[in-house]
């Protein structure tokens, strides 16, 4: 069983504590994806699993064995690198058998696998060149094949596609997922690109300063953001959030309750612009941002805050235009002063 | 701490082991450098101590007995001997002449050659090659360059009419003569690193400095010289100390005379131990020689500091 | 009269070649005069002088190897290079690796510690080293001019342009040889070395040559001719009365320069980048 268990893991680099107190869960097979701001710990905290780094404190346990002082090599994992981490001097095929060849197994063995693992990554034509002689796409499927002949109980992802570009990036990125399914393997994958997160992710967990902020399906995390940050880190463009004072006219005018909430939160997507008998909120377009399928509108409101509004079709208002925006209650999120989200009571959603 | 397993029971974690992975790192790093610091104590820093410790005794191989005399070895370099003055002033001078016409030298070659033409290499190659020969091999070709009368350097003198000096056996034209051979072995070295230097300097500032009418002097001063500024000083501190280090050229080409006019101190280290077997003379020469060279990588490391803030 | 521009530009190219040969004189010259003079007898030698010999006496190169056990000197200097190179390269690379890459309680001070060696000339250990060896009884053996050289001053140079170059290797390729099982000795030797070859090759070079050229430990440690190294031996082609046999001397100098000479020139690249590179860090 390849269930990995976090406990109020920890990791100090001499005086600074980098990793503060996580508690974690990855159910056998699960796809999970860390993200998070740069430096907020990630691929600390994917490096202690790894084995790469120590652990200061706390357990982790990989099936039901405590690993925190197991070596590397020896906790049943693969790691798929950002930079790839081909070595420069061998081939893709020694590459891929390296991990084999150290783990002492037999020469038909080591071919055996490595020819599997190139056949299901399309590789097999390229298994006596060089890493220089692969383009970057070729490059990362390499690497992954490097983590799956060593058939590990879990995959461990390092912003993996991040070298690669956009293009590259989606259809690895549907390659990776495709993977997954058939193999099946427990997954951690780090990365800061969002769309990748909410498409490959089983669960998200939400990083920051070292500490976990939420932990959910993409859908939940989308959804019901437990906390102002994860709000306004998962969606893109990212969420409008102002105090609720600058709204709250507006929001009583339309029978929505505001409670004790001091912050309200409203998706870009999620407003739509209407007719000014519907508009609950109004203000005056500063700038209208093309984007091909339509435009991405900066709205001063009258209450001052500039909101993110997302309008699909052609009739783009033009920068100086007044609009009227609405929106439904359930996409109404509020926060209290620590910026926790307020659960609004049943009979409002 | 207990966790949970798979059917809900609680398992007691096992003791943490004694070798966690924190101490695995440490114990394989020391056995990583241990060949080098066992052999660095017993071969380096034993021996360090050691000349502390003879320099303050008076021993003599010859009547091989070890008195202990404080700081008499000290005193007697200081005060007494004559000689160790003259030691120090000739070290001073042998410096003081090297020094700045290797750099002045070293930095107008690398100049010339620094950015590409044809026959770049070829000159290169040519100011480098005393640097891979050895120091003996040199200082045996200068001294038989520099005989008397018979020396090639003198016959040629003689065909345009100058009657050249007995080089290497009048005092002043024999250290004159041990700096020149010195610093055309060395001026290589510094040569390739201010070419290294000067070619890691990005060509916009002296373009830039061209297109407003600045001549080549004044690049040169207000430009390059500024920029090599780094360089220049650790090339300066590498050679100075190189300067005090230097034995086998003049141990071959003089052997310290004539009338002490070239005994350096590192000569006379040697002289003092293993001619005279003076050993606690000598080690207190050498703690002297060592004092020498800390207060000069001193300086250095303050001068560095300074031009970085 | 006037030059026009591309005539002015060539007399100012001929003249700036022209100062740079004169420079060069000094620097070449005395190869050229130390190799012919190799050929001429001991009368010649101090005869007019002439960059071609007038009679070409092969026989010295004969009477170098009567005069001293010069070929067993000879070797010796290729057998003690060649083991300090190995030597070096080997601790220089291990202990380089763990300061570049190992993260160990002490490593810190070990560095600062190292460091002081850089500034200490062997002028100032060489008694207590003479004491040292003749008490491991190895006086007038190579040993102390193999271990001398490997652990110090020169040693721990090393180190450090070895450490230099392995902090700027990519972590994650040793990050991944430590996910695929490999031991840190695995680690330093199957993917750090691979990809030190131009550090090792500079630790090479630079140490082959500190070794060859090593002139004050032989003279220290070594009284029998038979255990010479080349530098010692060429300072010894006198006559009994101690004055230079010149064209024995110079005969072996040419026989112990012109191989080094032939290897430069055909790296001399890799040579001169190899001392810039120990030059920065030294
Ligand atoms: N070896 C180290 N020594 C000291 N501090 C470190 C070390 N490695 C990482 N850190 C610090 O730990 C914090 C977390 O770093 P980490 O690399 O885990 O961030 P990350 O979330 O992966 O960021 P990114 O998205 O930029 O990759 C950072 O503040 C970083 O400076
Ligand atoms: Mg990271």
């Amino acid at each position: 069983m390849t269930r990995l268990t976090v406990r109020n893991l920890t990791k100090s680099f001499g005086k600074i504590e980098v990793i503060r107190g996580i508690d974690l869960d990855v159910a056998d097979g699960e796809f999970v994806v860390f993200v998070g701001p740069s430096g907020c710990g990630k691929s600390t905290l994917l490096r202690m699993i790894s084995g790469l780094e120590t652990i200061s404190g706390g357990e982790l346990w990989i099936g039901d064995r405590k690993v925190n002082e197991v070596q590397a090599a020896k906790r049943g994992l693969a790691m798929v690198f950002q930079s790839y981490a081909l070595y420069p001097h061998l081939t893709v095929r020694q590459n891929m058998g390296f991990g084999l060849k150290v783990r002492k197994e037999s020469p038909d063995e080591i071919e055996r696998r490595v020819n599997e693992a190139a056949r299901t990554l399309q590789l097999d034509k390229l298994l006596d060149r060089y890493p220089r002689e692969l383009s970057g796409g070729q490059r990362q499927r390499v690497a992954i094949g490097r983590a799956i002949v060593g058939d590990p109980q879990v995959f461990l992802f390092d912003e993996p596609l991040s070298n690669l570009d956009a293009e590259l990036r989606v259809h690895m990125r549907a390659e990776i997922a495709a993977l997954h399914r058939r193999l099946g393997n427990t997954t951690i994958y780090v990365t800061h690109d969002q769309i990748e997160a909410m498409t490959l992710a089983d669960r998200i967990v939400v990083l920051r300063d070292g500490r976990i902020e939420q932990v959910g399906s993409p859908k939940e995390l989308y959804a019901r953001p437990d906390n102002v940050f994860v709000a306004q880190f998962i969606g893109s463009p990212k969420m409008n959030v102002c105090p609720v004072e600058a709204i709250r006219s507006p929001l009583q005018r339309a029978g929505f309750s505001t409670g004790g909430a001091t912050q309200a939160g409203l998706r870009p997507e999620h407003l739509r612009i209407v007719d000014e008998a519907e508009g609950i909120l109004c203000g005056r377009v500063s700038i209208s941002e093309y984007t091909g399928g339509g435009a991405l509108l900066h709205v001063e409101l009258e209450g001052a805050p500039v909101f993110l509004v997302e309008n699909s079709g052609d009739d783009a208002p033009q920068p100086g235009d007044i609009v009227h925006l609405a929106f439904s209650g359930s996409d109404l999120h509020l926060f209290d002063a620590e910026g926790r989200a307020c659960h609004r009571e049943p009979e409002l959603a | 701490m207990a966790s949970l397993n798979e059917t809900g029971t609680t398992v007691r974690a096992p003791r943490a082991p004694w070798l966690t992975l924190k101490r695995r790192e440490t114990i394989e790093g020391w056995l990583f450098v241990s060949p080098t610091l066992i052999g660095f104590l017993i071969f380096f820093l034993g021996p360090l101590i050691a000349v502390v410790f003879y320099s303050l005794s008076e021993w003599n191989l010859l009547s091989q007995d070890t008195t202990f005399v404080g700081l008499a070895n000290y005193e007697d370099a200081l005060t007494q001997n004559p000689d160790f003055w003259q030691v120090i002033r000739n070290s001073v001078i042998f410096a003081a002449g090297l020094v700045p016409m290797n750099m002045a030298l070293a930095l107008a070659l690398a100049m010339a050659l620094a950015r590409p033409f044809r026959g770049v290499v070829f000159f290169r190659t040519i100011f480098f090659a005393p640097v891979v020969t050895s120091a003996v091999a040199w200082a045996i070709v200068w001294k038989f360059l520099l005989q008397g009368d018979a020396g090639a350097v003198n016959q040629m003198l003689a065909t345009v009419g100058i009657d050249g000096p007995n080089w290497l056996r009048e005092p002043n034209w024999a250290m004159a003569a041990v700096i020149v051979t010195r610093v055309l072995k060395m001026v290589g070295l510094n040569m390739i690193l201010y070419i290294a230097a000067l070619q890691s300097i990005p060509r916009d500032y002296e373009e830039a400095a061209r297109l407003e009418g600045a001549s080549e002097w004044q690049i040169f001063r207000m430009v390059i010289w500024p920029l090599l500024a780094p360089t220049t000083l650790i090339i300066m501190v590498i050679t100075t100390i190189g300067s005090f280090k230097v034995f086998d050229h003049i141990y071959l080409m003089t052997g310290g005379g004539p009338e002490n006019g070239t005994l350096v101190l590192a000569f006379y280290i040697y002289q003092q131990a293993f001619e005279f077997f003076e050993i606690g003379y000598a080690s207190a020469l050498a703690m002297i020689m060592f004092v020498i060279v800390l207060a000069l990588t001193v300086v250095q490391l303050i001068l560095r500091q300074k031009g970085s803030t | 009269m006037a030059l026009s521009q591309p005539q002015l530009a060539t007399v100012k190219r001929t003249c700036w070649m022209l100062s740079l040969v004169v420079v060069a004189i000094p620097f070449l010259f005395p190869f050229l005069w130390m190799i012919s003079s190799g050929f001429k007898g001991p009368t010649e030698i101090f005869g007019e002088p002439t960059l071609i010999p007038r009679t070409w006496r092969w026989q010295n190169f004969v009477e170098v190897f009567d005069y001293q056990p010069f070929a067993r000197q000879y070797f010796n200097s290729i057998y003690i290079a060649c083991a300090v190179t190995v030597l070096t390269l080997l601790l220089s690379s291990l202990a380089g690796y763990a300061l570049a890459r190992m993260r160990f309680a002490g490593a810190a001070l070990l560095m600062v510690f190292l460091m002081s060696a850089l500034m200490v000339p062997e002028e100032v250990t060489i008694v207590p080293n003479f004491f040292l060896m003749k008490w491991l009884g190895v006086m007038d053996t190579h040993v102390p001019l193999i271990l001398l050289p490997v652990f110090g001053p020169h040693g721990v140079m090393a180190t450090f342009l070895m450490r230099q170059y392995f902090v700027a290797l990519p972590k994650e390729l040793e990050d991944a040889g430590k996910m695929d099982g490999l031991s840190r000795v695995g680690i330093w030797w199957k993917i750090a070395l691979p990809m030190s070859r131009p550090a090792l090759a500079a630790v090479a070079i630079i140490t082959f040559l500190f070794s060859w050229n090593l002139f004050l430990e032989p003279l220290v440690f070594l009284s029998s001719l038979e255990n010479f190294t080349l530098p010692l031996a060429l300072s010894n082609f006198t006559d009994p009365y101690g004055a230079p046999l010149w064209h024995l001397q110079l005969a072996a100098t040419s026989l112990a320069v012109v191989p080094i000479l032939i290897v430069y020139l055909i790296a001399q690249r890799q040579i001169i980048e190899s001392f810039a590179m120990s030059g920065v860090k030294g």
